[in-house]
């Protein structure tokens, strides 16, 4: 049964992947080897994933599920990537509430902490690579340059949420793309 | 359950939707909105508890946003806080990807949605780096958590080594240093 098999096979992906670009040539995969998406739908799949808010596999899941079984599909597929989420990330969330005060937890906190922002810092180099450079810096993509220096004063100088910051950037990015397409290219 | 947790419950809910609209960028613009949200304006959690929620989702398997989601909803309201945040988390993308769907050639080549995406992109180190300042003291207290840092750094960004690894590596760090100092301060 088709819906039994979205469920399982992002089942697959969900438990065995952690979220973001490493999930790929999983869905890749699956999808191929089901015969549910050609190899240039999934690379469009995960241009167009980048496109709109959400995670990638979940944005994967529902296309392939809806794309492949409609409405019913795309939520089996859904259902099946969001599982690990469901059940292994709840046990998680139930240990951390319950061992709160316990002194060793405190102490591997201690140590994760800092974790986090190295990660978050390595992300921000990343992303800023592949956002306002090309992939090896052979261009400069001027319009992303101002977004994100107004984006950054929005945020942190106008305390705006989120929210309005990326509906701004998006505004921007329709003007300020459009007037440096109009250049002549030199 | 209580009223007052079905309360906390609807509202997590409410604000989750809100914040599925805007994850852009890969699960850590979620930590950004969280940290305006629930630390900051209501106080819900602390800057702390959300660099653990973070570490943590980042840690299990499947996907960051849900996992984030569901560590705060627990946290917030017990399993309905945590089922609240999760589908408030990902109903917006499942609409929008479904509209997708239907209109893919239309939206595939589209130059306004090109350049519209250009300026969303952008915005999106901004916004991880607006939680960054706010979270980076609450996770560095002393000079070893620089020193973890730094490494932690240097491994995601010139290594392929899981993120699994590396949060695993910072809590065997924290315990010896932290039973160390115990053992010391004692002696």
């Amino acid at each position: 049964m088709i819906f039994l098999e979205l469920f399982f096979s992002f089942l697959m992906i969900g438990f065995t992947s952690f979220g973001g670009l490493s999930m790929i040539p999983l869905i890749s995969d699956q999808m191929l080897s089901h015969g549910w998406m050609t190899a240039s739908e999934v690379a469009d799949i995960v241009a167009i994933a980048e496109m709109t808010p959400g995670p990638l596999g979940l944005n994967c899941a529902t296309f392939a599920g809806a794309r492949t079984a409609g409405l019913a599909g795309a939520i089996a597929a859904s259902v099946g990537v969001l599982f690990p989420t469901l059940t292994l990330t709840v046990l998680a969330a139930m240990f951390l509430e319950k061992f709160k005060q316990n002194r060793l937890l405190d102490e591997a906190l201690f140590g994760i902490r800092p974790v986090c922002i190295g990660m978050i810092s390595a992300v921000i180099v990343q992303q800023s690579i592949g956002n306002y450079a090309g992939t090896l810096f052979g261009f400069v993509s001027w319009p992303a340059v101002v977004i994100g220096l107004v984006s950054l004063l929005t945020l942190i100088r106008l305390k705006w949420s989120v929210a309005r910051t990326i509906v701004l950037a998006a505004v921007l990015g329709i003007v300020l793309c459009g007037v440096e397409a109009g250049l002549p290219v030199g | 359950m209580t009223k007052d947790n079905w309360g906390r419950t609807l509202s997590v809910f409410k604000t989750f939707l809100k914040f599925g609209c805007f994850t852009f960028g890969g699960g850590w613009s979620i930590v950004a909105q969280m940290q305006k949200e629930y630390v900051e304006k209501k106080g819900w959690i602390s800057n702390e508890e959300l660099l653990d929620f973070t570490s943590v989702a980042r840690s299990t398997p499947g996907l960051m946003i849900g996992n984030t989601s569901v560590l705060f909803g627990y946290h917030a309201a017990g399993v309905p806080g945590a089922l609240a945040a999760l589908l408030g988390m990902v109903i917006p993308p499942i609409i929008v990807m479904l509209g997708v769907v239907y209109l893919y050639d239309l939206v595939k080549d589209n130059l306004y949605v090109a350049r519209a995406m250009v300026g969303v992109r952008a915005s999106v180190v901004p916004v991880i780096f607006s939680a960054l300042l706010k979270l980076f003291r609450s996770g560095m207290k002393d000079a070893f958590c620089y020193l973890i840092a730094a490494a932690a750094f240097c491994l995601c960004l010139f290594t392929d080594m899981s993120n699994v690894l590396i949060v695993l590596m910072g809590a065997a760090a924290g315990l010896f240093y932290r039973e160390a100092k115990l053992r010391h301060d004692l002696s």
